[in-house]
């Protein structure tokens, strides 16, 4: 039994075997003095920075401010884009006004806006938040569409002849039937959404995470740089994790998703 | 004949279809008595599933009428079910909640669920996910969701094409019992000629858009196809299914000197 507890333990962890072996690694050839100091800080010296900014409550400040910027830009440009999604995956008289409009926009990189956007906000919250919004709409206006579209038709056909009502053919078949599309748009604007404020706060920021990588630059604090970037990819992998938790809760009806 | 009143009447006159420049139905005549069981055969693409989905007002008629209990059959026909020959159940809904769609998840659709399923011997598997039943039990949930609404007509299309043999038998078994019990009107389309003499009190031979054929099947049930009587039956329908003129008494003299 111990050992099967213990084979179970190791077979969880070993996702993290290589992040931690390449941490040993980094450390080892920094103290040995392969690395310059001025090239890359050791982890020690960058988690020693985690652990000073925590404590003036900078780093806690910074986070929070890119995590707002994120969670409302997300929320309103994912809000539009499922809208405009479902509306014109549902009425194709709306695509036809609707799709090729959006189509041609998005071929614009919204990064390309970064100086309109600061012409027209200034580097206040509106600018990173804009940004988001129209980095995040896309994905999400993309796969619900095509999700809606994709749905067996002979399940709406069989909806229809066992006269379901119009809500419950929506809800039941139509929306059910997107939603594993939907998600997917969910996990890639998740990670534009990042991308995006990283981009925008480096660019022009009064604060935030990406303001204090620009910022510790100035002052060569090299291991608050590579903290920034740390952040980052675990706020990133944060997000991913979440998203990933509510595929398998939506879509536990799919053997995909069950465990052995 | 109050029992009668259960299943509908259908009254078919000068039924024509086409889609563009193809005649799929040219003037078919067919009057169904209340409670019987007509089956439909015919080569493929010879227009017997388009009949069935116009029963069903899934189609609109290119010209004459059908009627169901001497009123104009106008969209979707609210009375009839269809079980397809996919079962159509919804991955993401339980097993319960697929019959119940049958009922159209209105008050009260679990009890009403429930006790369809007992009917077709699954009710232990009422909270299972469709993906992991078989091909025979998913289109018993078809059936128990076909009749959860005790229909008064029921439009079976090619249901059983895609079982194994011994599965298709059991299914069989459990059509009659259930339409014995119901007296619902039953309308079976089918390219197997065995099926249809099993099952129904006509067979309908369909050929190049025309009723080519309408014969009676008097035998008692439970059938067995071992009879003679259900042997020569079967020959008769497939030689004129298959187009042989072939005699009656040569044909049984063929079939006896082919045993011996």
């Amino acid at each position: 039994m111990k050992k099967k507890n213990w084979a179970k333990s190791y077979d969880k962890a070993t996702p993290w075997l290589l992040p931690f072996l390449l941490l040993v690694l980094w450390q080892w050839l920094s103290s040995a003095g392969w690395i310059s100091s001025k090239v890359l800080p050791t982890p020690i010296e960058v988690i020693a920075a985690g652990i000073q900014l925590s404590a003036n409550g900078e780093l806690a400040g910074n986070i929070g401010v890119s995590f707002t910027r994120a969670f409302i830009g997300f929320m309103i440009g994912g809000g539009i884009g499922l809208f405009l999604g479902l509306l014109n995956g549902i009425f194709p008289v709306a695509e036809r006004y609707l799709d090729a409009t959006i189509q041609m926009l998005r071929n614009i990189p919204h990064l390309a806006l970064i100086p309109i956007v600061i012409l027209w906000f200034g580097v206040g919250e509106e600018a990173k938040i804009f940004l988001v919004i129209i980095g995040v709409f896309f994905p999400i206006y993309i796969n619900t569409y095509h999700g809606i579209r994709s749905v067996d038709r002979g399940l709406i056909e069989m909806g229809k002849v066992y006269s379901l009502s119009k809500w419950k053919l929506f809800s039941k078949i139509i929306i059910k039937g997107a939603l594993p599309s939907i998600l997917v748009g969910l996990r890639y604007a998740l990670g534009v959404m990042w991308l995006t404020l990283i981009v925008a706060e480096t660019v022009a920021a009064s604060s935030g995470i990406g303001y204090m990588a620009m910022n510790a630059r100035e002052f060569m604090q090299l291991d608050i740089v590579v903290l920034a970037i740390v952040l980052y990819a675990l706020l990133g992998k944060l997000a991913d994790s979440l998203a990933k938790l509510l595929e398998r809760y939506l879509l536990k009806w799919n053997p995909v998703y069950w465990k052995k | 004949m109050s029992v009668e009143k259960n299943g509908v009447h259908i009254s078919i006159q000068h039924l024509e279809k086409s889609f563009g420049d193809i005649e799929v139905l040219r003037d078919i005549h067919l009057e169904i008595q209340p409670g019987e069981f007509v089956a439909i055969v015919g080569k493929s693409g010879c227009g017997k599933s388009t009949l069935l989905r116009h029963v069903a007002g899934l189609e609109v008629v290119s010209a004459g009428e059908i009627k169901q209990d001497y009123h104009r059959i106008n969209g979707l026909n609210q009375t009839a079910r269809i079980m397809f020959q996919d079962a159509r159940l919804l991955p993401w809904e339980t097993v319960l909640t697929n019959v119940g769609i049958g009922i159209g998840l209105k008050k009260n659709w679990k009890e009403q669920a429930k006790k369809a399923l007992q009917q077709v011997g699954l009710e232990e598997r009422a909270n299972d996910w469709p993906s992991i039943l078989s091909g025979g039990q998913k289109q018993r949930i078809a059936l128990a969701r076909a009749l959860a609404a005790q229909p008064r007509l029921l439009l079976l299309d090619e249901p059983l094409g895609a079982l194994d043999a011994l599965t298709r038998i059991d299914m069989q078994e459990l059509i009659t019992d259930l339409w014995q019990q119901k007296k619902f009107t039953a309308l079976l389309v089918t390219h197997d000629v065995s099926e249809a003499i099993m099952l129904a009190d006509r067979v309908v031979l369909i050929e190049k858009g025309k009723v080519h054929m309408d014969i009676q099947v008097p035998l008692p049930r439970p059938r067995n196809r071992s009879s003679a009587v259900f042997a020569e039956l079967e020959e008769k329908v497939l030689a004129e299914v298959l187009g042989k003129k072939v005699g009656k008494k040569d044909s049984g003299q063929l079939k006896r000197v082919a045993n011996e």
